[in-house]
């Protein structure tokens, strides 16, 4: 039995360990804005109402003093250890689960402390989504130009119409007085090919203009077949990006975790989702309903995965042809560039769209305009000498200088 | 009258039916408006016109969806495995030992999946070297013919159930006192000794049998009888400065050819300006790939070995004062006599093998090299080889025990008596005998189809082991996949069946690492050295005991040869590069594979001399017969030049009938002719007849056709006397006619430097550098581009139609009698002396060269893409954008090396080509890293690219320039004979510049100008005679 809890508890120590790495990623937030501090320290371990991993934070404030609250903030063990009741009997309703030491300043403690005292004050309410429901956000376009355009073309046109009218009806007037004859009267059959004999030149003109439209317009349309920018698939589990890289701050490999050394970036395996989601069992916009897919993809009982696993059929919205090789390393660890330069801003994304069209024409151009980034490479010294006695000291040295357009470097 | 003829039955009786369909355009009902799911009221409306609207707006339908991404989904781990990160390979160290040939390997794994096997350079004994067979090795773990589970009288049945049964009736044998037999090709690992010995004190009547198809047991008898140890001795070429071999193919199939061909080469190199090489005489029958690479090579029938044999004893005991014996005439007496004197200045450092399984022979060999004092210098029998263990003795024992019913239970592990025993009908009828037969096969072969269990082994990259192949020196065996089959690997069932205490093959190994016969010797107790072994796959141990002296009696050997009664045709059977002893012949990629020397795939044949083809009025691809005893085959002739007269070459390890899909029906099966006398299976054997059939001629599949260099320098060629005078001999540079006079090639350019930069490139100039003196032609290159490249197999008939997809191909050229010299003394004219000059010499000297893309930097087929689909890139490689490809073909034709490949199928997923791509298992062998083409592209060397790029990315993330040797070529990686060098000729201290700034280096058809990246080192052969230079204009 003691063994059993003994490694219940390194199991939990394990998974603070990795809260505490997340943590440590976003710890450079120094705003004294309580609520994005909660958010960043305290957030994935305790919430106002419920017990998460550490208590309900609701009146803490008034249940301890804040001198005490900050003691135990920064140094919880030193307090358990110097025998404080308070401490201890915490320390103990919580199976001994050590609280991280915190590195927050006094000031930033107190702007927590503040926000819990405010959110203390409106709670209990239902937890309110922060951000829309997936797959609602749509990218507001300005269209009021186009409005107006079509608005002037259409009182352009009724005018125009008007006049006509009022000419045929001066005309009427003039031939009455005048006493010219009525031209006769055609059948509607006979006139348009009267019409059409006299103006063969407008018709040649307007048959051209639509050809050359449709052609342009046809040659756009065949170019995007196969470019699938904004492809946003619902996926099987409402995942959300903004959720976690955006608010949370998770950095991208902690997740992608071959991006920087592999092929591929990899989509985590679901045991790295349970690092954090053995602790955090609800969700601010589903509740429990989406994580519990994770458990019941991993037949997960609380304490241990079962037998009955089922593999999480993610859609894949990036996705390159096969006759295509692309290295994330490359561009991750040697070319540094920001994930977001190809995938957008995934941190605002609920759902993950493509945002570049990954045409080769888009590589390409990246490849012509994008400095090497040859400063503290090693790879790259004897490389740098040679490209700037050949292209000038200053030249700017770009991917398709040294090789970057190969056929060869993608096609193999 | 009008003649009426009736439509039918139907009409002559005006049925009503008939009557209202006659006006009908169709006489019977079109389903139209089933097709359209209209209701049969509607029969009035107009179908047709209708069907085409569906139609219509079915293909616009279809055009729309086209359009739309498809759904690709995207499955990551549940549960991450440690150590493992998709798209990063990860390689594990093994060993592969499949009763013939032993490698020391590693092996990599991508994803969980074994995609590529190759040598491992800790190996003392491989030396990072592989064969052909250890490359394709891996492709054999995806056989689809694999059994999927334990089978028990032909119906798939449990593991508990068949273990169950077996061990009853294991143990009913044992009460009745009734034999138990297990018969094993050579096992050299010692724990699987173990396991077995637990299962032989369990079973007191059982016995191990080892039985190698191809054995050696001649070599090890003769040991018993001139050393009083029965042992195959160890052999080093590398000690040796001359070699001589007695039908020893010893760089392709005999004992140990993977650590022999590493040994040979190191003294055929003349690297760092050396000037002595080792000199290798061979006497042989049938032209081998090691006779083709002999210095000197004769002639000389199989049946006059032993004579042979006894003449150089006489020869050297004249030398060394010892009595000689009485030697028959054979007809390369006068060739004996000098290579004697070779083998006498060279005492101590020289070797004489021979390839006969006869022990008077072998006794014989054994005596000269004990005169040269070889033993304990070039020869071991301290630290003896265990590749070879097969006693033929004891396998004939086992029939006549079989036939007497004393056997009760037989189990077959890794043997297949009943295609490969000689006389395998009396092998089926003695085995009907027996009660219980077991097979511990891998597929429903010959032998297991007649067994009443079969019980799959694990393929070794499933399973664990260990290996001794030579004394003390050991290596490991570690899964590196998770089982994909219900299978068990054999030792546990050993240990299963013999209720073992420990059952766990894993912890069996351990444990006798760790506590057992290694424990004092070695250290081996603790866990961190047990994983630095598992590690490194190899642990070495001291050999203390002393060589053993020469007791043997050589009068008794002489009178026993001289005994033997020859006449009529002999046979000689041999083993092929690729297919050797026919274990593997179910792999595509060795069917595949062109024999070294022949240049043939897909097929076994009788070679025989054109001399003789001549005499009998044959012409290649006749079907003859040919009679041995009461063994009679059919097949077809291949003109052999080199060969020995009267003598008739056939390959074993073919004409498979339970292999599988690839293998059966594969030529024909040569071991019956292997006949058993004085104690041994013998490879040879004389009083064959052969008769010409009637039946329609057959095309063998070749990859050549073309067998001499019709005096072009394609394979510079020199002597070593010529070499050391001037090391530029051999290669000295043609001149050419221009308007500026006479001048070299390289100053005639076509493009202008500015465009075409040669070799100027800036940042990395990729290229390999081959040894022609190093190559042996053994094809493990070949075979180990196929795996890394994704080559598909096309199969025998695309081969009859010179469609073969290999990137990597061995030119095998022979000398020929004619040279422009010789002409113009006779007066022949050109036409004439052309004429002669296509037909090979009666005894040929034989080059090898390898042919890849040779990247040129002024590239022929570059300039003819009308799609710019092949190009140049910046580090100096010619790239192939398969994507853009056409495949006008173009290129092909403007190739002057002739290596590029076209598509003429899609070979994956057609069932037309139904090899590894057309089935789940099989593709799992395929690097995903490079694609697999499709229909209508053209494909070629690509200096594997991905290695290059894959190398220069670890460089740019750690942060330092590539190193030499990080990156290596598929190719120059497995080389045996490291005859291949790849490198960047930016890199002034790289091995490659170095290599190519010999004064050997040339360029294949330098007159062309057209500034390869590949280079060639001239040819040395270390002869006094002039070779026959017939590339000399």
């Amino acid at each position: 039995m003691h063994q059993k809890l003994t490694n219940n508890l390194l199991v939990k120590c394990k998974g603070l360990f990795f809260m505490l790495l997340i943590l440590g990623i976003s710890l450079g937030v120094k705003a004294q804005d309580g609520k994005a501090l909660f958010d960043a320290n305290c957030k994935s371990c305790h919430a106002m109402n419920d017990v998460v991993i550490g208590p309900a934070l609701k009146n803490v404030h008034k249940k301890f003093s804040a001198e005490w609250l900050h003691k135990w903030i920064k140094n919880s063990q030193a307090l358990v250890k110097a025998g404080d009741k308070d401490a201890v009997a915490v320390f103990n309703e919580f199976n001994k689960m050590v609280m991280p030491n915190q590195n927050l300043s006094d000031a930033e403690i107190d702007a927590v402390l503040a926000y819990i005292g405010k959110e203390s004050e409106q709670a209990p309410v239902a937890a309110a989504p922060t951000s829309p429901a997936p797959g609602t956000v749509t990218p507001e376009k300005d269209n009021s130009t186009l409005y107006w355009v079509i608005a002037i073309f259409l009182i352009l046109l009724a005018l125009a119409a008007t006049l006509n009218k009022i000419k045929k009806g001066l005309e009427y007037a003039v031939r009455e007085k005048e006493g010219i004859p009525h031209p006769p009267h055609l059948e509607p059959k006979e006139a348009r090919s009267l019409w059409i004999s006299k103006n063969k030149k407008l018709i040649a003109v307007v048959l051209l203009l639509l050809v050359v439209f449709g052609s342009v317009k046809g040659w756009y349309a065949l170019k995007d077949i196969g470019v699938y920018t904004n492809y946003e698939p619902e996926q099987p589990i409402h995942f959300s990006h903004k959720l976690h890289a955006g608010d949370n701050k998770i950095a991208c490999l902690y997740c992608h975790s071959g991006a920087d050394k592999s092929r591929h970036a990899n989509i985590p395996s679901a045991s790295t989702c349970m690092n954090c989601h053995k602790y955090v069992k609800e969700g601010p916009v589903y509740g429990d309903k989406e994580i519990k897919k994770i458990y019941a993809a991993l037949d997960w009982d609380g304490s241990k995965y079962g037998t009955n696993q089922k593999p999480i059929q993610w859609i894949r919205v990036h996705s390159l042809p096969a006759l295509a090789y692309f290295n994330h390393a490359q561009h991750v660890t040697v070319g540094k560039i920001e994930c977001q330069t190809c995938h957008g801003p995934v941190q605002e994304m609920d759902v993950v769209k493509q945002f570049s069209p990954l045409t080769m024409g888009w590589c390409i151009n990246c490849h012509r305009e994008t400095e090497v980034k040859m400063d503290g490479n090693g790879y790259y010294d004897e490389v740098h000498k040679t490209l700037a006695a050949k292209y000038g000291k200053d030249a700017k040295l770009t991917v398709d200088k040294i090789g970057g357009l190969d056929c060869a470097r993608c096609h193999y | 009258m009008e003649k009426r003829y009736w439509k039918g039955v139907e009409e002559l009786r005006n049925d009503a039916e008939f009557v209202r369909l006659k006006n009908n355009e169709f006489f019977e009902e079109i389903p139209v408006d089933e097709v359209l799911g209209k209701k049969a009221e509607s029969k009035d409306a107009t179908p047709r016109r209708d069907f085409l609207k569906f139609l219509g707006f079915g293909v616009a339908a279809a055009s729309m969806a086209a359009c739309e991404a498809p759904v690709r989904k995207t499955i990551p781990y549940l549960i991450s495995p440690e150590n493992l990160v998709p798209g990063i390979p990860n390689y594990y160290a093994s060993t592969f030992f499949d009763g013939h040939d032993y490698a020391s390997i590693v092996v990599k794994t991508r994803e969980g999946r074994p995609i590529k096997v190759d040598g491992n350079e800790l190996s003392p004994l491989t030396k990072g070297g592989a064969n052909a067979r250890v490359q394709a090795s891996v492709l054999d773990l995806y056989d689809s013919e694999r059994i999927k589970g334990p089978i028990a009288k032909g119906k798939a049945a449990s593991w508990d159930t068949v273990n169950k049964e077996i061990k009853d009736k294991l143990a009913s044998a044992n009460t009745k006192q009734a034999k138990i037999r297990i018969v094993s090709s050579t096992i050299i690992s010692p724990t699987t000794k173990k396991a077995i010995e637990s299962f032989t004190t369990k079973y007191p009547t059982a016995k191990l049998v080892t039985y190698d198809a191809m054995s050696q047991y001649g070599i090890i008898k003769a040991h018993q009888l001139a050393f009083g140890k029965a042992a195959l001795p160890n052999y080093s070429f590398d000690k040796a400065d001359v070699i001589v071999s007695f039908g020893a193919d010893f760089l392709n199939n005999w004992i140990a050819p993977i650590e022999y061909s590493r040994q040979y080469a190191q003294t055929r190199k003349l690297d760092d300006g050396k000037k002595t090489m080792s000199k290798h005489i061979q006497f042989e029958a049938a032209l081998s790939l090691t006779g083709s690479n002999a210095d000197n090579r004769y002639k000389l029938k199989a049946s006059q070995t032993g004579n042979a044999l006894l003449s150089l004893y006489n020869a050297v005991a004249s030398k060394a004062g010892a009595a000689t014996v009485s030697a028959g005439k054979t007809d390369a007496d006068a060739a004996i006599n000098s290579t004697a004197n070779d083998l006498w200045n060279a005492k101590g450092k020289s070797l004489v093998v021979c390839g006969s399984n006869n022990a008077n022979d072998q006794l014989i060999v054994a005596a000269i090299n004990n005169m040269l004092g070889n033993y304990g210098a070039t020869i071991s029998i301290a630290r003896h080889s265990n590749v070879r263990q097969g006693n033929d003795e004891a396998m004939a024992e086992l029939l006549r025990e079989m036939n007497a019913g004393e056997v009760g239970v037989v189990i077959f592990y890794n043997a297949n008596p009943l295609y490969n025993y000689p006389d395998s009908t009396a092998f089926t009828s003695a085995l009907n005998k027996v009660e219980v037969k077991i097979s511990l096969s891998d597929r429903n072969d010959e032998t297991a189809v007649k067994c009443d269990y079969i019980c799959p082994d694990s393929h070794y990259l499933e399973s664990w082991n260990d290996a001794e192949p030579v004394r003390n020196m050991f290596s490991l065996v570690q899964p590196t996949i998770q089982k994909l089959f219900d299978t068990k690997q054999s030792q546990e069932l050993f240990l299963l069946w013999s209720e073992a205490a420990v059952t766990d093959y894993h912890e069996f190994l351990m444990q006798n690492w760790r506590q057992g016969f290694l424990a004092t010797a070695t250290g081996m107790a603790s866990i961190p050295a047990w994983e630095k072994v598992l590690q490194e796959g190899v642990w070495n141990g001291e050999v203390t005991e002393s060589e053993p002296a020469f007791v043997g009696n050589v009068n008794d050997a002489a009178s026993a040869i001289a005994a033997r009664k020859s006449g009529g045709l002999d046979i000689v059977v041999y083993e092929k590069a690729g297919i050797g002893n026919g274990r593997h012949a179910n792999n595509p990629w060795l069917q595949e594979l062109p024999d070294p020397v022949s240049k043939i795939c897909w097929d076994n044949y009788f070679a025989i001399a054109p001399s003789m083809a001549k005499e009998k009025g044959l012409v290649q691809g006749n079907i003859i017969e040919v009679k041995s005893g009461n063994v009679t085959l059919k097949g077809p002739v291949l003109l052999q030049p080199g060969q020995a007269k009267d003598t008739i070459a056939v390959a074993a390890g073919y004409g498979r009938t339970n292999s599988g899909k690839a293998g059966n029906k594969v030529g024909m099966n040569a071991y019956p002719l292997l006949t058993f006398s004085e104690g041994t299976f013998n490879f040879t054997n004389s009083g064959a007849s052969l008769n010409k059939t009637v039946e329609a001629d057959y095309t063998l599949a070749t990859t050549q056709s073309h067998h001499t260099m019709m005096g072009r320098a394609i394979v510079k060629e020199t002597t070593l006397e010529e070499y050391i005078k001037d090391p530029k001999a051999g290669n000295e540079e043609e001149k050419f006619h221009s308007y500026k006079g006479k001048v070299s090639a390289k100053e005639l350019d076509l493009w202008a430097t500015k465009d075409h930069p040669g070799f100027d490139r800036p940042i990395n100039a990729w290229g390999m550098s081959i040894d022609l003196n190093a190559c042996i032609g053994c094809g493990a290159c070949v075979v180990a581009c196929t795996a890394e490249n994704n080559v598909p197999v096309v199969g025998k008939e695309e081969i009859q139609r010179s469609r073969e997809m290999h990137w990597i191909r061995i030119d095998r050229y022979y000398t020929s009698d004619m040279d422009k010299e010789k002409a113009h003394e006779q007066g022949i004219g050109k036409l004439s002396m052309y004429g002669y000059m296509e037909e090979p010499a009666e005894n040929p000297e034989v080059v090898f060269q390898p042919v890849m893309c040779q990247h040129c930097n002024h590239a022929p087929c570059e300039t003819v893409c009308p799609v710019a689909a092949t190009t140049h890139s910046e580090d100096g490689l010619n790239m192939m954008a398969y994507n853009r490809c056409v495949g006008t073909r173009y290129c092909a034709n403007n190739c002057p090396y002739k290596v590029r490949r076209f598509n003429w199928f899609k070979y994956s997923d057609n069932p037309q080509f139904d090899y590894n791509m057309n089935n789940d298992y099989g593709k799992m062998v395929l690097n995903p890293d490079v694609i697999v083409r499709s229909r209508g592209v053209m494909e070629k060397c690509s200096m594997c690219v991905q290695r290059i790029q894959y190398g220069k990315l670890e460089a740019k993330k750690a942060g330092h320039p590539v190193k030499d040797g990080a990156i290596n070529t598929a190719c120059a990686q497995t080389c045996p004979t490291n005859a291949i060098t790849f490198g960047d000729y930016n890199d002034k201290s790289s091995r490659l510049v170095k290599q190519s700034s010999s004064e050997r280096m040339y360029h294949l058809l330098e007159e062309l100008n057209v500034q390869p990246s590949i280079n060639y080192l001239t040819k040395v052969r270390n002869t006094t005679s002039k070779t026959n230079n017939s590339h000399k204009a």
